[in-house]
């Protein structure tokens, strides 16, 4: 068969603009929207300003700064499952630098250190042993989780020092110090995913390899960086997770990676890579974060939210995949 | 089954403008265009029983969409077909075969692991209550076969025949599934392609003598096997039929003209805009003894300024790889290149890229564009490299002002630079994966085939632009299957087999161009 009509034909799929296109553009708004609504009518306390910023966005920020770290893998077409053990790692590490060695606050530098290692490790394994990423963060997540919960030896281990915690805790102007973290780490993440090499080659990457090699680009390097900040983001989240509750137990963060992944896809990252962005990651998080907190609010019990979730994660991505660019799905 | 419009055969003598209603195969008015490019423009052949009909044209002229149509694996926008005088239609080879048109295809289509006579009753196999017979269909196979002449055992293995054998396979399926009617139409697709001398002979004596049984269409590029073989022979040029000539009036040369057309090969390949000798600047590019372990190399060259170094050969020969070789893409475990002054040993993409080399890889569509990215994204993939001054940030401005004056030089038919890739036609696909390159002035070019698959306008436009920056000091290496466009463009051709070169590179300045035999002479 001739292969111009069958790429002509794909052509003009294209070109059309499909009822699932709308949902991808338009489909967080409306979800997000439509909660938010549903919640405000069936419970009192939901469209409270209380509730908004210490359960929404407080609980949101973790949510966001994991999705914003396993944005940028996923755009350049690879996957970071082992979010929520660095998390945990970094997170143990911090209350164990405080607590036994009182660094205060030069334990945050470190513990976000050792969440750029663990993603540097991720990364060039990855790339330099030409193992799929997702094995590699599969494998990464059983070991760093099995790292941390050593450290607090399987006990929740607590921290005092209301100088470091200040960080996570305290207010500007009425705004949680937690909450403006978020959003100065969201906008800085659009920054590099558009305006910088790194951005750039993340989307090229994402759809083909070996345009973005030949174009002269390192391209083993551009494939462990976003491993890299990764890392560091989550190292973020687990610090400022930790100094919020002054405390890390042997599971925190953990449950964090399906909601993050669902985020993200269904902010516009396809799984396929090459298209979407962190700036539209923030939209899954919140619809995460209201759908959670409402269901809280409802009494739903938390089995049945898990199940909830999970049918939120694959109808997402049902609706979101870029099909058109998928011969085959394995 | 086909639709059929039963015509007046009164009628059909006058509205014919070729003659007489009594050509077993006639095709009148058939004109095709996909999305960017008219294919095919009003073209009508007519075909009598026992004539042998050459069709000739230059890739791209059309001649596969036409043998598409014929076969009903295409439906022509308009036109219409008549089998002996009945107007048809055909929606899928299945129902031109009914009507005794099939074809033999370039590659061959046969399924080696089964047995001749499995082959032969593919998809049309005898049963008895849902079992084979076997036995019965590899007699009647058999008898088949020797009937036309043709000496096979139908009950080998197609991979234990010869290719010869395969190709006579073939010929013999298109019989079979044409013989239903009294008058098979073959269309034969480039069957010598694959042939020793010894077997196009053999293939030529069985077109002779089936000439009483069936109608031949031999597609070739091959001008003086057409004349051989051939009655008559149809010329196609950019879709259009140009000429339609007795084999017996045409010589090569005739052919090669209505081929290219009125322009020359010369005006085409614009060779008087061809920097001369005493124009060159200095050496850009030097090649020492560079190898990839012992499948390329080793080669030596140098390129100049202003300079196009072609490179051909067959299928197989390194040429392909030795561009890769020089993209950096390719090892290079012996030798060095130089680039400038700057030597060069085992470099990576980016160091090649880093001094000065820009590779633009045969197909584009996998190696050389982000079909699903801008145009900008695309143009400005190469320059983001340098992008990295006091703010690490990109000049987004600089990108966007190289891809308008891209646009604007190559004259890249797109909505805007942020038109995804993808949307283009093939020729402004290209023109992107080119700009590029000009995008960060990068002094040296390779090239592998770089106007495959684009048509014929957007040809000339990249042949007008590898002039101007031949002009502008530019070296390129150009490697390319087409020979005369190879000739057309170089000032110095290097022969490759083997993964070597063949002797001293041709010379092909202005008025020295080698022909082609002379090259293919090296070649083989």
């Amino acid at each position: 068969m001739s292969t111009s009509t069958v790429s002509e034909w794909i052509t003009e799929q294209r070109e059309q603009r499909t009822l699932q296109d709308w949902i991808q553009d338009l489909g967080p708004f409306v979800m997000l929207f439509g909660l938010i609504i549903t919640f405000s009518l069936t419970t009192d306390r939901f469209l409270t300003g209380g509730n908004l910023i210490d359960n929404v966005a407080k609980n949101a920020v973790t949510l966001l700064l994991v999705a914003l770290a396993g944005t940028f893998p996923i755009l350049q077409q690879s996957i970071d499952l082992s979010v929520e053990s660095i998390v945990l790692l970094t997170g143990v590490v911090t209350v164990v630098l405080i607590s036994k060695f009182g660094l205060g606050l030069l334990a945050i530098p470190i513990a976000i250190g050792v969440g750029m290692l663990a993603g540097l490790f991720n990364g060039v394994i990855f790339t330099k042993l030409k193992v799929p990423s997702f094995l590699v963060t599969l494998g990464t997540l059983s070991v760093m989780a099995g790292i941390g919960k050593i450290i607090t030896g399987g006990s929740t281990i607590t921290f005092r020092d209301p100088a470091v915690r200040v960080i996570s805790n305290g207010e500007v102007l009425g705004i949680p110090n937690l909450v403006l973290w978020g959003l100065l780490i969201y906008a800085g993440t659009i920054v590099l995913a558009f305006r910088t090499k790194f951005g750039r080659y993340c989307f090229a990457l994402g759809e083909n390899e070996r345009v973005v090699e030949l174009a002269g680009a390192k391209v083993d390097r551009y494939k462990i960086y976003p491993f890299v900040l990764s890392g560091l983001l989550c190292g973020i989240a687990g610090v400022l997770l930790t100094l919020r509750i002054s405390s890390a137990s042997p599971n925190i963060g953990s449950g964090l990676m399906l909601p993050s992944i669902a985020a993200i896809v269904m902010g516009g990252t396809a799984l396929t890579g090459g298209v979407g962005g962190p700036h539209r990651t923030i939209l899954g998080v919140l619809v995460i974060a209201v759908l959670n907190n409402g269901m809280n609010l409802l009494g739903i019990d938390s089995f049945i939210q898990e199940i909830i979730l999970g049918l939120v994660v694959v109808g997402a991505v049902a609706l979101s995949i870029d099909r058109k660019k998928i011969d085959v799905v394995k | 089954m086909a639709t059929q419009t039963h015509t007046n055969a009164t009628d059909m003598d006058q509205a014919d403008p070729i003659g007489g209603g009594h050509h077993s195969f006639r095709v009148e008015g058939i004109s095709k265009s996909f999305r960017h490019v008219q294919a095919l423009e009003d073209v009508s052949l007519a075909v009598d029983h026992g004539e042998v009909i050459g069709l000739v044209g230059e890739n791209g002229a059309g001649k596969s969409t036409l043998l598409k149509i014929l076969t009903g694996v295409l439906q022509a926008d308009e036109g219409q077909l008549f089998v002996d005088g009945e107007a048809v239609t055909f929606k899928n080879p299945r129902e031109a075969a009914n009507y005794g048109v099939s074809l033999v295809h370039q590659e061959q289509d046969i399924i080696t692991t089964m047995r001749g006579y499995e082959n032969l009753y593919l998809g049309r196999e005898i049963e008895r209550f849902g079992v084979l017979e076997k036995e019965q269909m590899r007699k009647e196979a058999q008898a088949f076969v020797d009937d036309l002449g043709i000496n096979i055992d139908m009950q080998e293995h197609v991979r234990d025949y010869t290719f010869n054998e395969r190709q006579m396979l073939e010929i013999a399926k298109s019989f079979h599934v044409s013989k239903k009617s009294e008058n098979p139409v073959i269309l034969l697709d480039e069957p010598t392609a694959g042939l020793e001398e010894s077997g196009r002979q053999i293939l030529f004596d069985l077109v002779n003598d089936l000439r009483d049984r069936a109608t031949f269409v031999f597609v070739s590029h091959e001008l003086d096997e057409v004349l051989q073989i051939s009655d008559r022979i149809y010329v196609l040029k950019d879709g259009e039929r140009v000429d339609d000539t007795t084999a017996a009036e045409a010589t090569t040369d005739s052919l090669q003209q209505a081929m290219v057309g009125r322009e020359t090969a010369d005006e085409y390949y614009r060779v008087p805009d061809q920097q001369r000798d005493t124009e060159l600047g200095e050496t850009t590019l030097t090649v020492d003894k560079a190898a990839h372990e012992d499948v390329v190399g080793p080669v030596s060259f140098s390129v100049r300024e202003g300079e196009i170094f072609g490179i051909v050969g067959v299928e197989g020969s390194g040429k392909q790889r030795l561009g890769r070789l020089l993209a950096g893409d390719l090892d290079i475990t012996q030798g060095s290149i130089s680039v400038d002054g700057t030597t060069l040993h085992r470099p990576t993409v980016s160091d090649m890229v880093d001094a000065g080399v820009g590779y633009i890889p045969k197909d584009r569509k996998s190696e050389g564009l982000l079909l699903y990215q801008s145009v900008l994204v695309n143009t400005s993939l190469a320059m983001v490299r340098d992008m990295h001054g006091n703010v690490p940030l990109l000049d987004l401005d600089a990108e966007e002002e190289a891809t308008l004056d891209a646009i604007e030089e190559l004259s890249i038919k797109t909505p805007g630079p942020k038109a995804l890739v993808h949307g283009l036609s093939g020729g402004n696909q290209q023109k992107v994966v080119i700009a590029r390159w000009l995008a960060q002035e990068t002094p040296v070019l390779v090239m592998d085939n770089v106007t495959r698959g684009i048509d014929v306008g957007a040809k000339e436009e990249v042949y007008r632009l590898c002039r101007e920056l031949t002009d502008q000091g530019v070296s390129i290496v150009f490697i390319g299957d087409e020979l005369p466009e190879v000739i057309g463009m170089s000032n110095r051709i290097a022969v490759m087999a083997n993964g070597e070169f063949v002797g001293e590179a041709f010379d092909a300045s202005l008025g020295n161009k080698p022909t082609e035999q002379e090259l293919i002479q090296e070649m083989i």
